[in-house]
This record gives C-alpha cells, sequence and structure tokens, in this order.
C-alpha cells in the first residue's frame, strides 16, 4: 500500500505543474455571522476530477456555490483562466452544474429540458436537435426526447440532469452530491459511467460529496473539508494511506488510532512496546498519533506479540471477518480473512511501513 | 431560490400593507376617543362618548344588538360546525377516485351572488313562495310555518348565516383531513384503538387546525355582517354591522368605536391561527 | 380499550357476526351519503330557486310562478337591461376582471419574493398577508374608506371605480400569494439557480422557469380573486362612492322586487364559469391519459 501512495506523491507533484484552470484564493463565506467557508485555497487543473468530500455542513457545496456563480465570496477572489470572476454571473460562466435532486424543470419535457441552455445560448435549430440527441446518447438515454420528466425515474432524471448540463459543453462540470438520492447498486454503475464520461469529455469535473467511497472510487484529487477549513488536499491513495490528522483519518476508511511517541528515527513506541516506522518528519520523543489500518494488522500466536489481546466480536461481512481485539483496554479493529472466537487471545503484528504517524491536533473535537 | 435578491420583492408589499392596515387601525383607534367631523381633525376634542353610547345602562338598545348579534353568529358557527365537520370528513375519506369534483361542488355555490343566494332563501322560508306555488301544481305544498314573527327572524337569519358561509367550514377542515397520513390511522389501529377512538384521538386533533380557522372564519362575517340580516328580517332587525352601516357617513367616531369592538375578536382570532397555522397552509 | 378483556356481551357478539357487520355497514354508508347529499341539496337551494326565478313570467309577485319565459335570459344576453342593472353588472364584471389581472401578477411577484426572505421575516410577511383574508371585511372596508377619505382631500375624484378597484386589489393579492407560496415550496430549491446556469438572465429564469412551474397555483389564485371579487359586498359598500355593484344593487332591493333579469344573469355567470372549469378539467386529464398511454411506466 506504501509502494501506491509512493506513486500518488509524484502524482502530487505532477499536480502542482498542469495547468490551472480555476483557483480559490483565500476565500470566506458569511452566513449569519459564522464562517461556511473559511480561508480556503485551493486550485483545480485542466481535465482534472476533483471532488469536495466532507461531512454535511462543512462547506462543501457551498464552495462550489462559488465557483458556480451562486453565491459571491464575503472575502477573497475566485480566478478564472486569470482573470477574477467574482462578480460574474453563472449565466456568463463557461461552467454548469448538475444540482442536488436534479432541478429539472418540471413543466418542460427531456428534450426541452436539454435543449434549454442551447436555446438561451441561440444555438441554430438544427445544431440544437443534434447536440440533444448526441447528449441522450451519451447518457444512454436515447428515445426519452419526449418523455415528461415526472414520469422518470430517479436514475433515469439524474442522466437527464447531467445531459443537460454537458449538452453546453462546459469547461467545468459542477456535481453536487448527483448520486446521493439514488440506491446503492445504481449509485456504484453510476459512479463508473461518470468517470468514463469525464475521460471522454475531457473537461474537469469539481465533485461534492459526503461518501469516502465515491470520493475515492472516481477522483484524481480529493479535498476533504470540515468546518468550512480544508483539512487535506490530495490523490485518493495519498489520502487513504497518509492522512494528516485524526479527522481525515477517520473520516476516511476505518482506522485504529492510537497515542504514540516518536522516540527516534525509525522508532515509535506506543501500547507499551516500541515499534520500527518509516516516517521521519518529526522530533525525537514528540508525541504523535498513530494510525494503523484494519486490514494493516495481522492476527498472530498470542506467545511473544508485542500487542496481546482477547477477541470481543466477530462480524462475517462477506468477504472478511471484522474481529474486535480489547488490548490493554483499548479495541482494536481488525479485517482479516480467517476468523477467530470470541474470547479467543491472540497476538497482533503490524508491518513497520503499514505504520502512520500523524501530528497531534491540539485542538480535538 | 436566490434568496436575498429576489427577497427585495417583497418589500413593497409591506409598504402598501402598512399604508392600507397599519394607518387606518392607528385612525379607527385614535377617532373613537374623539369627536371628529369625518376624518378631519379640526377642533376635535378627546371624548369617550362613543363608548358611552354603547356600554351604557341608562340606554340597552346597543347593547341588546350587541348580544343579539353575538347569540346569532354563535349559533350560526355552531351549526356550521356541526353540518361541515362531518361533510368534510365524508369528502376527505371518501372512495370516490375524484375528490377534486365533490370538492369543486361545494364551492359552487359560491359562485352565485351570495345576497342574491339570500334573497331566494327568504323567499323559499315565506309562507307562499315560489317552491310552493310550483309544487301545488302537481298538488304538493311547502311552507314553513313559525310559532311568531321574532322566532322567524331569527332561525331565518341562523339559516342563511348557515347556507352562506358552510364551504368556509367545509374547505380548511377538509384540507387538514386530507392531508393525515393514512398511515396514522393504521398505525393507531394497528396499535388497539378502534374506529371511534382512532377518530377521537388521532384525526380530530390532528384536525384541530382546519377546525380552527373554519370556526373562525365564519363567526367573524357572521359577527361583523350585517346585509344578510337585513335581507331575511326584511330591515326589522337591527346587528352590530348595521349601527356601522347606518351611522359610517354622520358618526366615524361611534364607528370607529364599533370597529375596535370586532377587531378585539379579529386580533384574538389571529394570534390563534398564527399559533396553530404558521403558514397559512388551511386559508385558501 | 381497558387491560382486563372482558367477554363480550351478546348483543355484541351478534353484531360482530361478518353477515351483520357487513349491513350495518351498508346502512352507516347509506346514512353518511344521505347526510352529506341533503346539507349539499339545502346549499343548492337557493340556487335552484334563483334558476327558477329566471324563467318566471311573473313580473308582479316574486312568491307566485305564473309561466315559464325565456324573456329574462334574452334580455340579459342582448344587454337590454334597465340602466341601474346594466351599470351595476357591468362595474361588478370590470372591477373583477381588473382587479383579478392586477392582483394576479402582483400577488405572484409578492408570492416569489416572500418565498426568498430568510425564514423569520417569511413567516412575519405571511403572518402579514393573512390580515385581509382574517380581517372582518367590514373592517377592510372601514379601514380602506378612512383612507380613501384622507386621499379624497388630494384627489378629489378618487371614490368610484378608482376607490373600488384598488379595494378589490387589496383583499385578492393576498389569496392569490397564498395560493402560489405552496407551489414555490414544492419547487426543488435549485430550480431558479439551474436556470441562471444555463444561461437564463435572472428575469428571464423567473418568466422561462419559476413562473410555469408555479402556474397551477397561479391559476388557482387567479379563480378565488375573482370569486371573491365579483361576490364581494361590504368592502365595495363603503369604497364604491356613487357606483353600485351587483351585490349593493341587489342590498338596496332588499324591500322591492329585483328586475327579474338579476336572477338569469347570475344563472348565466355561474354556468360559464361551472362549464369552463369543467372543460379545463376534462382537457386537463384526458391530457394526463394521453400522455400516459404514450409514455407507458417504467419500473
Amino acid at each position: 500500500m506504501k509502494i501506491m501512495s509512493y506513486w500518488g506523491s509524484v502524482n502530487g507533484r505532477g499536480r502542482s505543474m498542469a495547468k490551472k484552470l480555476i483557483e480559490l484564493k483565500d476565500i470566506t463565506k458569511m452566513y449569519d455571522g459564522t464562517a461556511v467557508v473559511d480561508h480556503i485555497n485551493l486550485y483545480i487543473n485542466e481535465n482534472e476530477f476533483i471532488t469536495l468530500l466532507g461531512p454535511s455542513g462543512c462547506g462543501k457545496t457551498t464552495t462550489l456555490r462559488m465557483i458556480g456563480g451562486f453565491e459571491k465570496p464575503d472575502s477573497g477572489e475566485v480566478v478564472m483562466n486569470g482573470a477574477v470572476v467574482n462578480d460574474i454571473p453563472p449565466y456568463e460562466r463557461p461552467i454548469n452544474t448538475v444540482f442536488q435532486r436534479y432541478a429539472l424543470f418540471p413543466h418542460l419535457n427531456v428534450y426541452d429540458n436539454i435543449a434549454f441552455g442551447l436555446r438561451n445560448q441561440k444555438v441554430p435549430k438544427a445544431e440544437i436537435a443534434e447536440r440533444v440527441e448526441n447528449a441522450l446518447k451519451m447518457v444512454s438515454l436515447p428515445n426519452f426526447a419526449l418523455r415528461k420528466v415526472a414520469n422518470l425515474s430517479g436514475g433515469q432524471m439524474q442522466r437527464v440532469a447531467i445531459a443537460r448540463a454537458i449538452v453546453n459543453k462546459p469547461k467545468i462540470l459542477l456535481l453536487d452530491e448527483p448520486l446521493a438520492a439514488l440506491d446503492l447498486k445504481l449509485r456504484q454503475n453510476m459512479q463508473y459511467e461518470l468517470k468514463e464520461m469525464q475521460r471522454k469529455l475531457g473537461i474537469t469535473f469539481v465533485y461534492v460529496t459526503h461518501d469516502q467511497e465515491e470520493a475515492l472510487t472516481m477522483s484524481d484529487t480529493i479535498v476533504v473539508m470540515k468546518d468550512g477549513v480544508i483539512q487535506q488536499i490530495g490523490t485518493p491513495t495519498g489520502i487513504y494511506n497518509e492522512p494528516k490528522n485524526r479527522f481525515v483519518a477517520r473520516f476516511i476508511g476505518e482506522s485504529n488510532i492510537l497515542d504514540g511517541v516518536y522516540v527516534r528515527q525509525n522508532l515509535v513506541s506506543f501500547m507499551g512496546a516500541e515499534f520500527d516506522c518509516v516516517d521521519t518528519q518529526f522530533a525525537d520523543g514528540e508525541p504523535v498519533d498513530v494510525v494503523i489500518r484494519p486490514e494493516d494488522l495481522d492476527i498472530i500466536d498470542a506467545v511473544g506479540a508485542k500487542l496481546i489481546g482477547e477477541v470481543s466480536s466477530s462480524i462475517f461481512r462477506g468477504v472478511h471477518f471484522e474481529l474486535c481485539v480489547m488490548v490493554q483496554g483499548k479495541e482494536f479493529v481488525i479485517h482479516t480473512y480467517e476468523n477467530r472466537k470470541v474470547g479467543e487471545h491472540v497476538g497482533l503484528r503490524v508491518d513497520s511501513y503499514e505504520i502512520h504517524l500523524m501530528k497531534v491536533e491540539h485542538v480535538e473535537h | 431560490m436566490n434568496i436575498k435578491k429576489l427577497g427585495k420583492l417583497a418589500l413593497p408589499y409591506l409598504v402598501w400593507m402598512l399604508v392600507l392596515v397599519g394607518i387606518p387601525l392607528l385612525m379607527i383607534f385614535i377617532l373613537s376617543f374623539m369627536n371628529t367631523d369625518g376624518v378631519s381633525f379640526a377642533g376635535a376634542t378627546w371624548t369617550t362618548a362613543a363608548w358611552e353610547k354603547m356600554f351604557t345602562l341608562a340606554d340597552t338598545t346597543n347593547l341588546q344588538i350587541l348580544g343579539y348579534t353575538f347569540l346569532t353568529a354563535f349559533v350560526a358557527t355552531v351549526i356550521c360546525f356541526l353540518i361541515g365537520y362531518p361533510m368534510a370528513y365524508i369528502v376527505a375519506r371518501s372512495p370516490f377516485s375524484n375528490k377534486f369534483v365533490i370538492l369543486i361542488l361545494t364551492i359552487i355555490p359560491m359562485w352565485s351572488n351570495s345576497l342574491l343566494r339570500n334573497v331566494a332563501l327568504k323567499n323559499i322560508l315565506s309562507e307562499s313562495n315560489i317552491l310552493d306555488s310550483l309544487l301545488s301544481r302537481i298538488g304538493l305544498s311547502f311552507s314553513i310555518v313559525f310559532a311568531n314573527q321574532d322566532q322567524a327572524t331569527f332561525i331565518s337569519i341562523v339559516i342563511g348565516l348557515v347556507l352562506t358561509f358552510l364551504p368556509f367550514m367545509i374547505l380548511p377542515i377538509y384540507t387538514v383531513i386530507e392531508k393525515i397520513d393514512e398511515s396514522l390511522l393504521e398505525a393507531s389501529m394497528d396499535l388497539g384503538a378502534n374506529r371511534v377512538r382512532t377518530f377521537a384521538k388521532v384525526t380530530f386533533p390532528l384536525s384541530m387546525k382546519g377546525v380552527t380557522t373554519g370556526i373562525i372564519m365564519v363567526f367573524l362575517p357572521c359577527f361583523s355582517g350585517f346585509a344578510i340580516q337585513k335581507l331575511l328580517s326584511s330591515g326589522t332587525v337591527y346587528v352590530l354591522g348595521s349601527l356601522i352601516e347606518v351611522n359610517y357617513i354622520h358618526d366615524i367616531n361611534f364607528v370607529s368605536m364599533l370597529s375596535i369592538v370586532i377587531l378585539v375578536l379579529i386580533f384574538g382570532s389571529m394570534m390563534i391561527v398564527n399559533k396553530v397555522d404558521k403558514e397559512g397552509a388551511t386559508l385558501v | 380499550m381497558g387491560v382486563r378483556k372482558k367477554e363480550p356481551g351478546r348483543i355484541t357478539r351478534y353484531l360482530r357476526r361478518p353477515e351483520v357487520e357487513k349491513v350495518l355497514q351498508s346502512i352507516a354508508n347509506v346514512l353518511k351519503y344521505a347526510f352529506f347529499a341533503f346539507f349539499m341539496f339545502l346549499m343548492y337551494l337557493p340556487i335552484i330557486v334563483i334558476a327558477i326565478q329566471s324563467f318566471n313570467e311573473s313580473t308582479g309577485l316574486i312568491y307566485q310562478f305564473t309561466g315559464f319565459t325565456f324573456d329574462h335570459w334574452k334580455n340579459v344576453l342582448t344587454f337590454n337591461l334597465d340602466s341601474s342593472l346594466m351599470k351595476a353588472i357591468s362595474t361588478t364584471l370590470l372591477v373583477a376582471l381588473l382587479a383579478t389581472g392586477i392582483s394576479t401578477v402582483l400577488g405572484t411577484i409578492i408570492a416569489i419574493g416572500i418565498h426568498s426572505l430568510p425564514q423569520k421575516k417569511r413567516q412575519g410577511m405571511v403572518f402579514l398577508n393573512q390580515v385581509p383574508i382574517l380581517n372582518a371585511d367590514i373592517i377592510t372596508g372601514i379601514s380602506l374608506m378612512f383612507v380613501f377619505k384622507i386621499v379624497a382631500e388630494v384627489i378629489p375624484g378618487v371614490f368610484g371605480i378608482p376607490s373600488l378597484l384598488i379595494a378589490h386589489v387589496f383583499f385578492c393579492i393576498p389569496y392569490v400569494v397564498l395560493s402560489v407560496l405552496p407551489k414555490l415550496a414544492e419547487l426543488d430549491d435549485n430550480l431558479y439557480d439551474a436556470a441562471l446556469d444555463l444561461y437564463c438572465k435572472p428575469a428571464v429564469g423567473i418568466t422561462k422557469v419559476i413562473i410555469p412551474a408555479i402556474m397551477p397555483g397561479i391559476l388557482t389564485g387567479m379563480l378565488i380573486a375573482f370569486t371573491m371579487s365579483i361576490d364581494d359586498f361590504l368592502i365595495s359598500f363603503f369604497n364604491a362612492g356613487q357606483v353600485n355593484n351587483l351585490s349593493i344593487y341587489i342590498y338596496g332591493g332588499y324591500n322591492r322586487r329585483l328586475a327579474p333579469e338579476v336572477y338569469a344573469y347570475n344563472t348565466i355567470l355561474s354556468t360559464v364559469i361551472i362549464v369552463a372549469l369543467i372543460a379545463m378539467y376534462v382537457s386537463s386529464s384526458l391530457k394526463k391519459r394521453k400522455n400516459l398511454k404514450r409514455e407507458p411506466r417504467h419500473a
């Protein structure tokens, strides 16, 4: 896993060299005296699939709406192709949006919904017909042109909403939790399709979601947000393997987070034992947060193990078992392929490169 | 929607309402304590004469009128409720696929001039009436005979008020009953309540919002109007509204005072409606 | 429902037998609908009498049906009416049509504005909007009369059609606002943003997207406004100056015989409204059925 994250960081370096399409510079947005977006800095590259990820109320949708032009930042600049666009209204931005719950026009049929933007841009009739047809094909809804919007299923509405946006050939497509209302199976299919669509169209996708799995599956870059502040920007593997703080570690995937001390280079101590590690950027004797993913812990014989505990529960999760092991009063979650009985005494082992250390944050909610 | 920008559209309405509601209310209050010549304040003085004209024991005519007005309005409202609630309930819970049609049926009478309907009602309630005249041709007769004139007047007025304002009781009650989630009733039955108990413990409490609106929408016009009463009594009965009608040109101060009597009632009912129905969902 | 279970008595047991229960159920149903039909009939009885009167030949006594005639209908349809009735009817219709039009436009704009306000302010405005509806008509009438009396000091000609029209617009707007607001609440919050996103300027976004989407609410409001306006007596009474509308005309004749054309006019008007509504309803439900046929719903 660390190997992949190494590639991730290479990508990260590559990211800053690609062409920047939009830049958010020190953006703040207040609602009723509280900052929903708090001094964020972010750039979005051409052809990038970037995801704003965070729990509800973290400011991700507001950030998206400021890119779309639906909200004006209270301070800071939105820069697009080198020009400040704070005051450019949405109808003059080369950006289209797929809204949460779709916002299809209920009084228009599928064709008129998709043609809506083109008509406003005074595109010739024949061209409109062709482009709408292509857009419908793109979202696999041919022959749906004359349907009433109200008679569509959730998945179909979703596709119409996407078609209505991409038919305008925007430079950037904003997607605000577009899959939130779909059921699991459909959501997984759509994730794949969206990614494929983005590759084919070659346009930038800015995607908002609270679903970490969705973000990991589709994104080139993930921006993790909390309380209006960006917690971490990185590739999916980078963020998964090297979360910057407890919040990111907990929000993305499951984690065992432990208090530890960085003894010296390549050595960390936690749970009363010392372990080899690969992280280096700490001072000797500095307290650190230790992150170990459930799949990185191996179950071994209790005899001679550094971590010894008792299995407190075991749940079959389909591919793996999820075990809880109590070690010195601290519960570890472990994903393993072999089951262990509840009450059994087991040892835990972790490879040095699976131990991730984070700087201790003083403000912990 | 783009919240701050479009909100501006409501601002002129605020001004319009303040001018057409706020200023007159203030005037009514002030004028009731003065003796003015019309709306001109020149040479006017403060006095409680208008109030004494109403609330004095030396001459109880006006107090009796107030009592009679309240009685007719109260009786009409109670009857409207007793008839209107079951009707609304029957429509809302009917198995008919199209309640819209039945609903329209309750609204249709409103498209006939309400005063003309009361003129027709007066005809029906007269001893020799048009229905009797028609029915006599096939050997039948139709006539309602009252014990005395006072009784005839009172009953006629109550019937007139009930038939005119019944839709205003049915519609809000229908609206709320219709919206009650069917599964709530099933849940209630599932939890061991029989039909009667389900109605008493679930349906009725949930329909209170509509009942409140209905009662207010019926009681207020019954209490403050005068035309129906005048038509059905051939001008022999005075109600609170009649006092306003008679005095509105010459004695603005008395009219203002009478308005306050009505306003007190309205204020109370607005407080109630604002408590039970914040978005005004039962008013249309 | 007590905790203690009591053995049902003999009568209860008899009544609970399925065949008995079925009979009881149908009796209850008959009673229910008889109750409904009876009071429905009572509500319609005056209208039936009005219709009868519109064909009554009798010129002297309204309590006698002396013979059948179409004359009153003919007189209404050929505008052959005595001048005071003619004036009353034309005033009523003119004011109703103008007031309905104006209040529908203004009410819709105001509703959009109110809907866009933050919650606290919105509730305040909704409450304010209810004032003219909950207020007794007589108070509204007197209040407006006071305002117009002051205005008349500056503009002497205000009493008459102008005051009548403004008064009607005043009490019609709240109904339009109340009909439109729930439709706006049903809309997707992002609908207007979607229009802007798809290159509509703000004003165009409202006319092209918001207005069509809330059309049913606007039409309802319009219908209510018209209904309230043609039937109004109290507010008009205090604000009409020397002008009469139909209600004032009828009221003025409480002790004498009304021109028989009033009955014919009233019957014709309500018939027209009813027929128009039925036609609209039928055509819309036909359209719906056609759509359903053409577009079978996929699961």
